[in-house]
């Protein structure tokens, strides 16, 4: 390897489960740990990622479903893409009848960080890619 | 996340420690309403020890609020910065049923204030 030059390629795959939220947790500690992201940028992170991660545990009936998490750095941005094979779906933000105030994580991701693409695979399943600039 | 209930003036205090995630933040919320059901009218919630919340968590706090606007208040005890923020950024912060404390100390100033007036 070229000195001075990091790779960073690092993936989690689990079960579409609440219980596995924590594991992607710890999962972008440590990733946050190699790209030397300060306190306040990992947990946005985190807050993101789990987000995007609950969208999807949401929408798997069985929770058995597989979820992947993969991380890569591409250029100055870090970048996570959280994979699944459900529809993400967007809860309306104005409905205050409900216990679940799902609407928030959406904006949340937008808040917490630069970049937010979410795309529906034609093959079923949805894909988030979170960015967050390194420098 | 553990989950410890006390009392400072005679009103209950839920203590949290850990992290209040969309897997846990259903106890917090059993919790809340139990408080609530038992006709309580001001929540303390002690969280200095509390490092993640997200919308699970951001959730619950505003069903609770939801049921306390107009009649009471939730009071938040020592959130760290990171936890303040995020409840900047979902607008909690800007509602007027919901009051941050930085310690236990104010938390007990504002009790009785409120309980004078």
């Amino acid at each position: 390897m070229t000195p001075g030059r990091r790779a960073l390629f690092r993936n989690l795959t689990v079960e579409a489960s609440p219980s596995r939220l924590r594991d992607i947790r710890r999962f972008i500690e440590d990733i946050a740990a190699d790209a030397t992201l300060d306190a306040e940028r990992t947990f946005d992170l985190k807050v993101a990622v789990s987000e995007a991660c609950a969208n999807a545990v949401e929408h798997s009936g069985c929770h058995c479903t597989p979820l992947s998490v993969t991380a890569r750095v591409a250029g100055d941005h870090l970048e996570i893409e959280v994979l699944d094979t459900g529809g993400f779906h967007l809860p309306s933000a104005l409905d205050h009848n409900t216990r679940n105030h799902r609407g928030l994580g959406l904006p949340l991701m937008v808040a917490l960080m630069d970049e937010v693409r979410i795309t529906r695979l034609p093959q079923g399943g949805t894909k988030v890619i979170l960015r967050l600039r390194l420098h | 996340m553990e989950l410890i209930q006390t009392q400072l003036k005679n009103t209950p205090v839920l203590e949290l420690k850990g992290e209040l995630d969309h897997g846990n933040s259903p106890a917090l919320g059993a919790a809340i309403d139990e408080v609530l059901d038992a006709g309580e009218r001001i929540v303390l919630l002690e969280v200095s020890h509390v490092d993640y919340i997200d919308s699970g968590g951001v959730s619950v706090l505003l069903s609770a609020l939801r049921r306390l606007r107009g009649t009471g208040w939730l009071g938040i005890i020592g959130p760290n910065a990171n936890v303040r923020r995020l409840l900047d950024i979902v607008g909690l912060t800007l509602d007027d049923a919901f009051v941050v404390f930085a310690g236990p100390q104010e938390a007990e100033n504002a009790l009785k204030e409120s309980l004078e007036a």
